[in-house]
């Protein structure tokens, strides 16, 4: 008997082992639906363009002095109305418009590049073997399934956005997260439905990350997370926060009861679900660069727009100290 | 994925990955014009087209529809559901796969097929793309909704097809790439599940991978294996090097040819987009911003041309660091001591950055294949990858079909010329579209599968 199943799992691996091809099923492509959504996006876009360009002629006339505030009035206007709009936060006095020269250095902090490198060779081929086959069985399962789910783990992560713009003092943001975490757990079945959404209550989420950089911590070096990708020293320090406020004021005891892992690990697959990426689709031998440059860029412009956006009075952020804090990157 | 917190944050579930590409590749474009500093000679590549101008025979709308693609309200109509496989498949022939290439072993393909008997629609990429773009999906869906099953294959130029199928690991030789190619096609249609019918091949490619369909139904003429029966070339290049050196041009106009040109770009781009945001009413960077920033950065045509160019200096970097690895010519790598699986290449990315392709065909290409094949000189070489190789096959052989536009910026006039004038009455040259901006168009598919069909009754209509 068990030499017939050492026959048979040799066989089936010999069989593994000489595969020179194989065939995959994906998840199909809705092009006609794909095509209606992304004639509406377009509408959109044709919208924003317009009211930049209209922006745009009133800036022509303005002086180079005021140049910052047209750029952004064409931002505001160029942001398509698809969400409603975020409090307006007290931007007493904006620091003066980001210029080129206070751009930071296109080479990237990476003093962890080697380890980095095999953790993001690590990844991918974790996401290959495992993470992207479950995700994509998941994103079998009927929309409206997956949308409670999502709006079930997003509506538990409220908890955790408001603390942390409390933390950043950014109240307004956090009595709309916490509007949005009881309206969703009780109209909204459990956090199934996005109801708060409805009522105009856009989600917003924050974490512990934006907390630090609110009160100043540079994003540091870049940082690959096994399982988890790309990030910086900050964001990670920020994703183990988050966990473990979660795991503090454990909602319902999802965060400690038998259920956490299962749960976490829906979340997961979720999340990775809803992630249009693929490791090294892009097959270029670049590619561990260019998502670092990607991503450390995208964090530093969203720290640009904190300070910016929670500026106070009287308050000396200017991007010049910025340029300096980010001395390392330029090495 | 850490940030898959904050892109889903909407709770939006549909994913719009046309747009987000087109989003990027818009924004990555607005740089060349930020704060009006130092206007660019927008006016070189907006001038109507003389002999050889910079940008073939774009216009300023070309340019656009070369960003923008179709719009979406111009699509043809497309089939609600499309079943699709990914293929991966190692081919016997492969060279050994270097150590920074270990993710490209093997040929990844596409495949949709049909439940009943069907024609078989091959689709090969443009340069440097692989064979699941966001172009190949609309025309697998326009396929597919026709009744053919669909196979879409990454271009020559694709790295994952450089390591995993090329026989040389240098590409860009119409007829070397052709060959791998079609060896490439016999292998997957071999191993296809026994009960896909195939009852008809034919062969269809945008960009260079239009000239790459056409070379191979001519081999395919010669050999006889695959019986392919027609071939559907979109928006192809005439002559590759002088399409290439077009597109050279292009950066060095709108991006500048020093060794500063790309830093600059990026430190305006990054001005412009951290402005943009910290006016936005945003809490991330997420694709509706940057559509948002789209807009208000993309105006002029010096903006649109250095996306344009942009994008193709990156298909270029890989292409180029593929060549010289194998070929072992030394320009960025070097032979002796190849770069192995963790060593940074972010300063080899750094020098290619600023190597237009003209430095490909002169450090790796041509010393490569002047060493490989008998009697070759540089003017053979460029002559080998030109159309016109096939030229009197193109001619009497009532099958091959081409659909191009007549401001489309790889092509010159005497080119178009030359298209018009080997075709005949098999070509459909659109008055729009730039380069490949409008596949997927009503009149754009339903030509296509005309011409497929063989019921194409010419552009009288």
């Amino acid at each position: 008997m068990k030499s017939r199943i050492l026959a048979t799992a040799m066989i089936f691996l010999g069989g593994c082992a000489s595969q020179e091809m194989s065939i995959r099923s994906q998840p199909p492509e809705n092009p006609a639906a794909e095509n209606a959504a992304a004639a509406e996006s377009a509408a959109a876009f044709a919208a924003a363009a317009t009211a930049a360009a209209d922006t745009n002629v009133a800036a022509a006339t303005n002086t180079d002095g005021a140049n910052g505030n047209a750029g952004g009035n064409a931002a505001s206007a160029a942001a398509p109305a698809g969400g409603a709009a975020q409090p307006a936060e007290g931007a007493g006095q904006a620091p003066p418009p980001v210029t080129p020269a206070d751009a930071p250095s296109m080479r990237t902090y990476d003093p962890w590049e080697r380890l980095n490198r095999f953790t993001y060779r690590f990844n991918a081929r974790f996401d290959e073997a495992f993470f992207l086959p479950v995700a994509n069985g998941y994103r079998r399962i009927p929309s409206p399934v997956r949308s409670g789910v999502h709006n079930f783990f997003g509506n538990l992560s409220e908890v955790d956005s408001v603390i942390n713009y409390t933390l950043q003092g950014r109240f307004k943001f956090g009595v709309r997260s916490l509007g949005r975490f009881i309206v969703n757990s009780t109209v909204g079945i459990g956090g199934l439905f996005d109801v708060a959404k409805k009522l105009n209550l856009p989600g917003a989420p924050t974490g512990l990350s934006t907390t630090l950089a609110k009160w100043g911590m540079h994003p540091g070096p870049y940082l690959v997370i096994p399982l988890l990708g790309p990030s910086t020293l900050r964001d990670g320090l920020g994703f183990v926060g988050d966990y473990a406020t979660s795991y503090a004021v454990d909602v319902a005891k999802l965060y400690r009861g038998d259920l956490s892992w299962g749960l976490g690990a829906v979340d997961a697959v979720d999340q990775r679900a809803n992630v249009n990426f693929r490791y090294y689709s892009s097959g270029s031998p670049f590619e561990y660069e260019n998502i670092r440059f990607l991503y450390v860029r995208k964090t530093l412009i969203e720290d640009e727009g904190l300070r910016a956006k929670t500026a106070k009075k009287g308050d000396k952020s200017t991007t010049q100290q910025e340029n300096e804090t980010d001395a390392p990157a330029g090495k | 994925m850490k940030t898959a917190k904050y892109i889903s944050s909407g709770g939006e579930i549909r994913m719009r990955p046309r747009l987000a590409h087109m989003g990027l590749m818009a924004i990555l474009a607005g740089a060349a014009c930020a704060q009006g500093a130092e206007p660019l000679p927008a006016q070189v590549i907006a001038a109507p087209p003389a002999p050889g101008p910079a940008a073939g025979l774009a216009d300023s709308a070309g340019l656009r529809s070369t960003v923008f693609g179709t719009p979406p309200k111009d699509m043809a109509p497309m089939p609600t559901r499309v079943p699709l496989s990914e293929i991966n498949i190692a081919l016997s022939w492969a060279r050994p796969v270097p150590d920074v290439f270990w993710f490209d072993r093997k040929l990844r393909v596409w495949f949709s097929p049909q439940d009943k008997p069907a024609p078989l629609a091959i689709v090969i990429s443009g340069t440097g793309s692989d064979g699941n773009t966001s172009k190949l999906s609309v025309l697998r869906g326009a396929l597919y909704g026709a009744g053919y099953h669909v196979l879409t294959m990454p271009s020559p130029t694709f790295p994952g097809f450089i390591v995993s199928t090329s026989s040389t690991g240098v590409a860009g030789d119409l007829m070397q790439d052709g060959q791998d190619l079609y060896a490439a096609m016999q292998q997957i249609i071999a191993h296809l599940p026994r009960k896909v019918k195939i009852t008809d091949i034919d062969v269809i490619g945008y960009s260079l991978g239009g000239a790459n369909a056409a070379i191979v139904k001519s081999i395919d003429g010669k050999m006889g294996k695959l019986k392919i029966h027609r071939a559907v070339m979109i928006n192809p290049p005439v002559s590759l090097f002088a399409s290439v050196g077009r597109l050279d041009k292009l950066f060095a106009i709108s991006i500048g040819s020093d060794d500063d040109a790309v830093d600059r770009l990026y430190r305006r781009l990054y001005a412009e987009l951290a402005n943009l945001y910290r006016a936005s009413d945003r809490l991330q960077m997420d694709e509706d911003f940057l559509l948002g920033a789209a807009a208000a950065v993309l105006k002029t045509d010096a903006e649109f041309s250095a996306a344009i160019a942009l994008s193709f200096r990156t298909d270029l970097a890989n292409m180029f660091f593929a060549g010289d690895l194998y070929a072992g010519t030394g320009v960025v790598v070097d032979p002796k001591n190849p770069p192995k699986v963790d060593d940074s290449l972010a300063q080899i990315q750094r020098e290619l950055r600023n190597k237009p392709f003209s430095e490909y065909f002169t450090r790796v290409f041509a010393p490569y294949y002047l060493q490989h094949r008998r009697n070759s000189t540089a003017a053979s070489l460029v002559a080998d990858n030109r159309l016109d190789i096939i030229g009197d096959t193109l001619r009497t052989d009532g099958d091959y079909y081409v659909q191009t536009n007549s401001n489309d910026l790889i092509l010159d006039r005497r080119e178009l010329a030359w298209l018009k004038d080997t075709l005949g009455s098999r070509i459909a040259v659109y008055d729009h579209g730039g380069h490949l901006g409008n596949i997927g168009e009503r009149q754009q598919v339903a030509d296509m599968l005309d011409m497929l069909a063989g019921r194409w009754a010419g552009a009288s209509r």
